[in-house]
């Protein structure tokens, strides 16, 4: 839940830039696919932080929080006329390997939705229901956007990665 | 494995230094005053500015006795025009719960709830429904729900709840609010001075292997693989100190693992409670000085039910402890109350019968 009025103090904010500062990160990135799009959607995430100093209840209460607001930034980036007519841009990252280079280029042919359960799933280790619950969605819609986004990414998978 | 695979490909992602600085430097200009904690390099919306000025406004409204659509048009009716009444409720455990007004916009919803206590004073201004209540939807969306005033004279929590949709329409389609329970009665301890002389601190305490279930901080990833084994050195607790001035959290133990200072708090029920906290050093000139990391951990206790544990993981030379003192920041709910309220609405339907 998020509260308006403010117990913690700056000190405290800081800590948690510090401490999420990677998690919005990525999840920026795996919505948005570009480092252009990530920093802007991530300056935006830590703005509105700063802005309404949200008071938490637990680290699990703030990571959702601030898993919402990514999403939220991401979306609104994406819908701005100005973002529709821009064609992205090859990204320049120094892949690992030839494996994760071609990971990267199939995730971006997915519908931003689907990376970003892949996302929280794969990554974030969240189950459906958690990201269910975070998202508002149902845990259905999840385990179907899951199991959509994984035929698409047949060729990566294995049955080992079954949701 | 693609789990491995999709992890090695996020490992070369990491927000630029830079950007990370410019962000704390922001926390710090907004620290110093300044109205805007940094300069961006898109200016911010105007719907954001749209949201503050309900945030800001909002609360006046709330707090007071008569109803809380009343109240916006004596106040703001500009903010006011655009909500309709509702006046949805259910009623359980002396408790009700109303939703009131909603004004909905395209994709974007805005809807005013109220909690009571028609019997007694459950139902107060630090009212929390922590992960319990849910918004339901017949589409995909997000949304948030955040307290805007609490009225002492009815003893009413006014909230607002605001709903975004991937784009569809919201006029029209049934939304569900519902609480499972919530908690109140609550205790923020802020920057207290906690009477423990770090000289005496023990630089060799029991420890053992835990399992973590959480954690935080600049170090957590570096020092515990969460995805691996998941494990840490933490200290096996001791007595709980009789002098810690926080009910519902207890001090377990204070001394060095492996060099590091490490201070651990024990919470009994906490999933029952939501009671936690974090505790810090402050040195002679009162600068700060917070963990490097903490992790959690549970232990089942017999008769005593589920007790879980938090230690916060300093990197403070044991030669340098005498130059600072221990403080905290500490969150404790006293009351839970369980019912279950549910109201479902359709918000064009409200709107088009006025």
């Amino acid at each position: 839940m998020r509260q308006e009025q403010s117990l913690r103090t700056n000190d405290g904010a800081e800590d948690v830039i510090r401490q999420y500062a990677t998690m919005v990160y990525r999840l920026a990135f795996a919505r948005s696919g570009t480092k252009d799009d990530a920093d802007e959607i991530f300056q935006e995430v830590f703005f509105r932080y700063l802005k309404n100093q949200p008071v938490f209840e637990s680290e699990e209460h703030c990571k959702a929080w601030l898993i919402r607001v990514t999403i939220n930034c991401s979306r609104k980036l994406w819908s701005s006329a100005w973002r529709r007519r821009v064609l992205l841009v090859e990204e320049d990252l120094a892949f690992e390997s030839k494996e994760t280079a071609d990971l990267y280029h199939e995730l971006q042919k997915l519908p931003a939705k689907y990376r970003q359960v892949i996302h929280l799933y794969y990554y974030e280790d969240l189950k459906a229901e958690q990201i269910g619950k975070i998202l508002n969605r149902k845990p259905a819609t999840i385990r179907t956007q899951l199991t959509r986004a994984r035929a698409m990414l047949r060729d990566f998978m294995k049955e080992e990665d079954d949701v | 494995m693609f789990k491995e695979t999709y992890r090695r490909l996020n490992d070369i992602i990491q927000p630029d230094k830079a950007l990370v600085a410019a962000v704390l430097a922001g926390g710090q200009r907004r620290k110093r005053g300044a109205k805007q904690p940094f300069v961006r390099l898109k200016p911010a919306l105007i719907a954001a500015a749209i949201c503050l000025c309900l945030v800001l406004t909002v609360p006046v409204l709330a707090a007071s006795v008569e109803p809380v659509y009343e109240l916006m048009y004596l106040v703001s009716p500009s903010v006011a025009q655009f909500f309709v009444p509702v006046q949805k409720s259910d009623t359980n455990n002396g408790i009700k719960m109303e939703v009131v007004s909603a004004d909905i916009r395209g994709d974007t919803a805005r809807i005013y709830i109220t909690m009571q206590d028609l019997i007694g004073d459950r139902v107060d201004e630090t009212i929390d429904l922590y992960d319990s209540y849910d918004i339901r939807l017949p589409f995909d969306g997000t949304g948030f729900c955040g307290k805007v005033g609490y009225d002492p004279n009815t003893r009413t929590e006014t909230f607002l709840i605001t709903i975004k949709t991937d784009g569809q329409k919201i006029a029209g389609k049934k939304i569900t609010f519902s609480v499972g329970m919530f908690l109140s009665d609550k205790h923020v301890y802020d920057d207290i001075q906690i009477p423990v002389d770090l000289c005496t601190v023990s630089q060799n305490p029991k420890t053992q292997t835990v399992e973590v279930f959480g954690g935080g901080g600049e170090d957590f990833e570096k020092v515990i693989d969460l995805h691996g084994r998941g494990q840490a050195q933490a200290m096996v607790p001791g007595d709980e100190e009789a002098s810690f001035p926080v009910k519902g959290i207890d001090l377990t133990g204070v001394g060095y693992v492996d060099g590091k200072l490490h201070v651990q708090m024990q919470m009994k029920n906490s999933l029952d409670n939501s009671n936690h906290g974090y505790f810090y050093l402050k040195d002679a000139d009162g600068n700060r000085v917070l963990s490097r990391y903490s992790f959690s951990f549970r232990q089942m206790k017999e008769q005593e039910g589920q007790i879980s544990y938090c230690e916060d993981v300093f990197d403070v030379p044991y030669e340098e402890l005498s130059a600072y003192q221990l403080y905290g920041y500490f969150v404790t709910s006293q009351k839970k109350t369980e019912g279950g309220w549910r109201v479902t609405f359709s918000p064009e339907s409200q709107q088009s019968k006025d």
